[in-house]
């Protein structure tokens, strides 16, 4: 028995004795009486706290809990430190959630967590976003009920995630996603989506690109062989021999310009950065370019050259081979008659090389992809005109190495405006 | 007493089942659409063969899911919102199991326009925007199913509109097609039926989403016209 109910038991004994003393000494009735008047006292002390105890149970408050005496005292200061503990520790827990839970929501990748019956627990806003869940009403709904995609159904019931699952999103924004499902703590799982758009992309620009560069070489390559048999196996007069050696020639020096070109962007992705130390004088640099032009267009075209003074730091063969593509673009993408201006233009401290013609022009949807490699605006035109199709990918690198962007704008029928501002650090006066 | 929990929660996992079945097959059905969509877009008609193989499977759901209906029913003799939720599945089974049919019909139409020859008319981008918006109504109101949302529902019902219009405007804009060469009309008549099935699933879409309003409000808001 503990102390203080100890003591409450020798405190109506103690009562008791002189009661008992009054009993003997005037009569029993009183005697009685007073010790059950004693009794009473006690007992009313007990109810009052017991109904203040009563009440204060109803709302449990640390601030209000009730003081009373002798082995009340002990019971109420007792759970007086319990309550606060409690609340301590549930002020605890709740804050280590929230850091769970703020984490999670830091997450690159969309977190779904689903109990055993693949209900929704929890998810991230991004899961939210990418499955097009809302927390507040889907919590507790099977998982399946808000992705439907048969693949998704599929491979939740078949329970075999050793490989993630690649979904793309029903939600009409064309994103592909990939899915991992992780079991955790016994029947429940996490499923983690990432978004791998970008990665697809990159891989489909990957495959295009060995599909390309296989196409361009084969098609000379098919044509050159085929000249081949034709003089091998074919009497034919000198004039005709003549005219196939001709073309064999042309298609061999395609099939070299391609790998040329390959391996100069190649050089360009690898090759560490020109360095700022090297002065480009842009005045022979634009009047040769000026030169090469008027050549190549033969007195088909207007070519005039704008220039400021200022000259550029960087590596002379690169800036020479982007202005080069960008002026011989203009001269094969021009009918004859046509106009082409080539400007240099100091704007401020930093300077702008452009090429603007009235040519053809190019299709707003194409101009994204321009520089992608091999992409052909007009498969026809564009190989009818000796290209490449690696011309602006080199330009776009070669420019990108001197801080400077390509800007390409134009009206199908008008004509094209290239552009690129050198930076500052990149100019000299 | 422990019986009767026991009793409801069997009863409770039997209508989550349900709903959840209902879910899989919308799923399945509007992945047949995009498919269809997609091999109209393309030309890619080596799909054709697996929508048309795959609407068995709408059918089967279809089938499992009345059956499940009926003995829900027969078992449990649901009321009020459960006898909501279960004579609602039934309407939504049969809007989903005409849109498969529709998709169906669009794979076919596809492989018909491109087996014609070289697509000349409508752009094809015209046909894919009413298409999406189908699609997306469709989405949303089994959304709207599984959330017992109303008030999203309503709006599904009212996007409808804006599909009937874009459909007639596209068949005005291939009736002029036709009238300028006669040779196109072949082709033009088998994209009429394309969009008209698009029309048509929109309509289902509205449907379904009514389904949904008289499930979780027990308001019946058919073919009461602007009021819904």
């Amino acid at each position: 028995m503990s102390k203080p109910l100890i003591q409450t038991l020798a405190l109506s004994l103690a009562l008791g004795v002189p009661a008992a003393v009054l009993g003997i000494l005037v009569s029993p009735v009183i005697g009685l009486s007073v010790f059950c008047a004693v009794l009473a006292l006690q007992l009313i002390g007990f109810l009052r706290n017991f109904s203040r105890l009563e009440a204060w149970t109803r709302n449990p408050l640390p601030e209000t809990t009730p003081e009373g005496g002798g082995i009340w005292d002990e019971v109420f200061s007792r759970l007086h430190r319990h309550e606060k503990e409690l609340r301590v520790a549930i002020a605890r827990r709740d804050f280590d959630l929230q850091q769970v839970a703020a984490a999670g929501q830091a997450m690159v990748d969309g977190i779904v967590t689903l109990d055993a019956d693949s209900r929704i627990s929890w998810c991230n806003r991004v899961a939210e976003q990418q499955l097009g869940l809302d927390l507040r009403s889907d919590r507790f709904q099977p998982i399946a009920n808000l992705v439907r995609q048969p693949a998704f159904i599929n491979y939740l019931a078949t329970g075999d995630f050793s490989k993630p699952l690649r979904l793309s999103s029903m939600r009409g924004d064309e994103r592909v996603l990939s899915l991992f499902v992780l079991p955790y703590s016994g029947q429940e799982r996490l499923l983690q989506i990432q978004d791998v758009t970008q990665s697809e992309r990159l891989d489909q620009t990957r495959r295009d690109f060995v599909a390309n560069v296989s196409h361009e070489l084969r098609t000379p390559l098919t044509i050159l062989s085929g000249f081949l048999e034709t003089v091998r196996e074919l009497e034919l007069d000198p004039v005709d021999q003549e005219h196939y050696f001709d073309l064999m020639a042309e298609q061999s020096v395609r099939m070299s310009r391609i790998v040329q070109d390959l391996l100069a962007l190649s050089t360009l992705e690898s090759a560490p950065p020109p360095s700022g130390g090297e002065r480009v004088h842009m005045t022979p640099l634009l009047e040769k370019l000026h030169r090469d032009a008027q050549a190549l267009s033969a007195g088909r075209h207007s070519i005039s050259l704008e220039m400021d003074t200022g000259d550029l730091f960087g590596a002379e063969s690169e800036l020479a081979s982007a202005f080069g593509n960008l002026i011989s673009n203009a001269v094969r993408y021009t009918p004859p008659g046509g106009e082409i201006v080539i400007a240099w233009k100091r704007q401020g401290s930093s300077a702008e090389f452009s090429v603007t013609d009235n040519g053809i022009g190019i299709d707003a949807k194409h101009i994204p992809r321009l520089t992608e490699r091999f992409y052909r605006a007009d498969t026809g035109r564009s190989r009818e005109t000796g290209g490449t199709g690696l011309g602006l990918a080199i330009v776009k690198h070669a420019l990108s190495r001197h801080q400077a962007r390509l800007e390409i704008t134009s009206t199908p029928g008008e004509g094209s405006r290239f552009s690129t501002v050198f930076p500052p650090t990149r100019v000299a006066a | 007493m422990n019986e009767n929990t026991h009793l409801s929660k069997q009863f409770d996992d039997d209508l989550t089942g349900l709903r959840t079945h209902v879910l899989e097959m919308g799923g399945l059905v509007e992945a047949q659409i995009r498919a269809a969509i997609d091999a109209y877009a393309t030309g890619d008609t080596t799909v054709v063969k697996d929508i048309v193989e795959n609407d068995h499977r709408v059918n089967g759901f279809e089938k499992i899911i009345d059956d499940e209906t009926i003995h829900v029913v027969a078992k449990r003799q649901p009321t009020a919102s459960d006898l909501r939720l279960v004579m609602g599945i039934t309407k939504i089974v049969t809007d989903l199991e005409r849109i498969g049919d529709e998709a169906k019909k669009i794979a076919k139409g596809a492989r018909r326009v491109h087996e014609h020859g070289q697509l000349t008319l409508p752009r094809a981008t015209d046909v894919r925007h009413i298409a999406d918006e189908a699609v997306v109504m469709l989405r949303q109101a089994l959304d709207c199913f599984a959330r017992l949302d109303s008030v999203k529902a309503t709006e599904v019902i009212h996007a409808d509109a804006k599909v009937d219009v874009e459909f007639k405007a596209l068949v005005r804009q291939l009736i002029t097609y036709m009238m300028e060469d006669p040779r196109t009309i072949t082709t033009a008549i088998d994209i009429v039926w394309i969009c008209r099935s698009v029309e048509r699933i929109g309509d289902h879409a509205k449907n379904i989403a009514e389904h949904v309003v008289y499930i979780a409000e027990g308001r019946d808001i058919r073919h009461t016209g602007k009021e819904a």
